[in-house]
């Protein structure tokens, strides 16, 4: 038992660490070089950045937001959000198996404020799950990850608070952590490969909007001749093909 | 918001097309279709897919949301056709996963490798028709993007779906039918106008001007040179005379440069609503007569799609290096009153008036706040509805629905069943709407929902209210 929590807390961390990283780096730049493509491949190049920008730090923020729709869920997802990520970088804790593995420290919380954040985050987390549960349309459409997601996360948190508050056996509090070391692992193998990498890629969204609504210009006569129409613009139906004069066929623009 | 009743929700579902047609064509939407090659759609549909992904710039948006989507239903509180009608099939994310699930199944590695695994035969004919359904139920208001925590705009689904939907032959064929008569029929125009009647119109209007104001307005037609290419929807020269008039007169009363061209008049553009092959030749339409008349900036009439397409899709189709100016003839009108070159009188309209915003020219913030001063400065009665501005709720004809007269009963027993409530709550008798579509679509909504309202342009009540003797009166005489 001794080994597999030193490997989990040791190389294990470490890789599923790496993969984390290495993952959403890759999902980020893929997506700015889609991005850029896109822009270069339209010639028109006014964005709105100021809109893009303040939407985009809006919803980074979206407190006042939030509350416009679905305002007991919102919470609940707020909250949530707080104690996923301070808890896993500022525990005293971690920031100890930070500093072992890279190096780097930083300050801790103090381990009340974490027990609260833990606390809420477990509380959060259910309530998620209920709550898609409980909506009608979202039931409707959430797929088995979405409801597994919320209570995945919260494995770790409750494992963690079992191993830092409760008074337990050695053999009980090994298995605690196993338990916490092995789900925290798996979520950060998990994240760049699902829509967990949304913590990364969400901010990008407002920016690739806009970017697509930007057209490449002759983009619908190269699809058309693609598809093996460039002799017949897709709004004259094959039957009707021959009443049309052939010049006007491929859509070229008739200066009267 | 209440539900629309068991009876309506009937009367709106149910569709006018033949059982042999539905038949002929495997295909139960509700609007029109022209007969089209209906084998192996499935597999035809993944191919058009495919290409417009090689040559758009959709990819990067279909990436960014097939890994993003949360399916947290926040956008429902926005969809006005779901708020109507409670029906899961009508919650934006929904409607747009139709589309991602097969982006992710046929153009993803994990989608690809996961169907393996879970034996996913992939796209079905049956989802193809549930998408040319689900696909024009939406008025791609842009509403719903708002509420996104993970950005997603349905909108840009719907729009590309329907792309998709209109290679393979599925496509309205009201809008259709209009798009060939203005890009291969005699008129060049949708609404099949030929020229020597545009000009028994313009002349008309002038008469109507001099009869009504006293004034010689004339409609300068085919001026070589001149600041404004001027481009209404082409029906507002049929059915929206006092628009016309409107504009026309405060052209004059603010000695505006401004021609009409014969050789293409139409602002009109139904490429937006399904296929964007169309979007760019229309609007290259544009570009040509701009050069013929070598004319300096584009004036787009009150329309609200026109002038969308033209403002922001102008720069990219019309190949210009510095493209021309766009504007709205909104905005012309609210900058000469703001300079003091175009007075009006105070409280011309003392009934009620409210505005409606539409889609096309609120969302992005476009245009909100002009028609709003405009309207201040002549009606001593002007109410709000809400919400407004930018988080306006459609008129339920949008995307070209309102074009499609077999869906009536959907377009106002649901989809502009949440405005007609907002209109009928401010109990206003006039109602402004500077779009053509919204217009028609407001006005069948106010008779099938039995509001008392009458819905006018912006101009046509603008018109009654310009002071020509206080301002530059510069009248352009033919």
């Amino acid at each position: 038992m001794e080994s597999w929590i030193e490997f989990g807390r040791g190389p294990l961390f470490r890789i599923a660490f790496a993969l984390m990283m290495l993952g959403l780096l890759r999902a980020v730049a893929l997506t700015l070089i889609g991005i850029v493509e896109a822009y270069w491949r339209s010639p028109d190049k006014i964005v709105n950045w100021r809109e893009v920008r303040s939407q985009t730090l809006a919803w980074l923020f979206p407190i006042k937001r939030l509350w416009r729709a679905r305002p007991v869920y919102s919470t609940l997802s707020f909250l949530f959000h707080v104690g996923l990520l301070v808890v896993p970088l500022f525990l005293a804790a971690h920031v100890l198996l930070w500093k072992r593995s890279t190096g780097l420290a930083w300050f801790a919380i103090p381990q009340n404020l974490a027990n609260i954040l833990t606390g809420l985050a477990i509380v959060a987390g259910v309530g998620l799950c209920l709550g898609r549960l409980s909506d009608s349309g979202a039931r409707k459409m959430s797929r088995p990850q979405d409801f597994a997601w919320p209570l995945l996360l919260v494995v770790p948190f409750l494992s963690g608070f079992v191993c830092t508050n409760l008074a337990i056996s050695a053999k009980a509090y090994q298995s605690f952590m196993l338990l916490h070391l092995y789900s925290a692992n798996l979520i950060m193998l998990l994240i760049p490969f699902t829509k967990l990498s949304h913590c990364i890629l969400a901010p990008l969204s407002q920016t690739v909007t806009a970017i697509a609504w930007k057209f490449p210009a002759g983009a619908g006569d190269r699809v058309a001749a693609t598809l093996g129409y460039a002799d017949r613009p897709s709004w004259i139906p094959k039957a009707r093909l021959d009443e049309v004069p052939s010049r006007e066929r491929c859509g070229e623009v008739v200066a009267k | 918001m209440q539900l629309t009743s068991p009876e309506d929700r009937e009367k709106a579902l149910h569709t006018a097309k033949k059982p042999d047609v539905i038949e002929r064509q495997r295909l139960s939407v509700r609007y029109h279709v022209e007969d089209f090659e209906v084998h192996d759609r499935a597999r035809r549909f993944i191919e058009a897919f495919a290409a417009i992904l090689k040559h758009t710039n959709y990819r990067v948006a279909l990436d960014q949301y097939v890994r993003l989507s949360a399916k947290c239903s926040r956008c429902t509180v926005k969809c006005q056709v779901y708020l109507a009608t409670g029906d899961q099939n009508d919650i934006p994310c929904r409607r747009s996963e139709l589309l991602l699930e097969v982006y992710r199944r046929h153009f993803t590695i994990s989608g690809a490798l996961r169907a393996r695994l879970l034996g996913d035969p992939g796209l079905t004919d049956a989802k193809v028709q549930e998408m040319a359904e689900s696909f024009y139920n939406c008025t791609a208001c842009r509403r719903c993007h708002f509420e996104c925590p993970m950005g997603i705009d349905h909108a840009l689904l719907t729009h590309l779906g329907r792309y998709i939907l209109s290679e393979i032959g599925i496509a309205p064929r009201a809008l259709v039918v209009s798009v060939r008569e203005q890009l291969t029929g005699s008129s060049g125009n949708t609404s099949a106008i030929p020229v020597p009647a545009l000009l028994d119109t313009l002349e008309f209007l002038s008469d109507e001007i001099k009869e009504g104001t006293g004034r010689d307005v004339a409609f300068p037609v085919d001026q070589t040179g001149a600041e404004y290419l001027f481009f209404p929807a082409v029906s507002d020269y049929i059915m929206e005379a006092d628009t016309l008039m409107g504009g026309a007169a405060v052209l004059s009363a603010t000695g505006g440069q401004w021609t009409i061209g014969t050789g293409y008049f139409d602002g009109i553009n139904y490429g937006l609503f399904y296929n964007d092959q169309i979007l760019e030749h229309v609007v290259k339409r544009i570009h040509v007569e701009a050069e013929r008349l070598q004319a300096k900036k584009i004036l787009m009439g009150e329309c609200g799609h026109a002038s969308r397409v033209a403002k922001f899709f102008y720069p990219t189709f019309s190949g210009e290096e510095r493209p021309r100016p766009v504007l709205n003839i909104i905005e012309y009108t609210h900058k000469a009153w703001k300079e003091g070159r175009l007075k009006l009188k105070p409280n011309v309209f003392t009934e009620k008036v409210t505005y409606h915003d539409p889609c096309n020219l609120a969302r992005t913030g476009w245009i909100t706040e002009q028609p709003r001063e405009l309207l201040r400065a002549f009606c001593s009665d002007f109410v709000e509805m809400t919400p407004n501005r930018r988080d306006a709720i459609c008129c339920g004809g949008g995307s070209g629905t309102v074009s499609m007269d077999e869906i009536r009963p959907y377009r106002t027993l649901v989809g502009g069943k949440a405005k007609a409530d907002q209109i009928r709550a401010t109990g206003a008798k006039y109602c402004v709407a500077p779009c053509a579509n919204c217009k028609k679509q407001l006005r069948e909504l106010m008779e099938d929902q039995g509001v008392d309202c009458q819905i006018v342009g912006l101009h046509d009540l603008l018109y009654k209210a310009i002071d020509f003797e206080s301002g530059e009166t510069h009248g352009i005489v033919d």
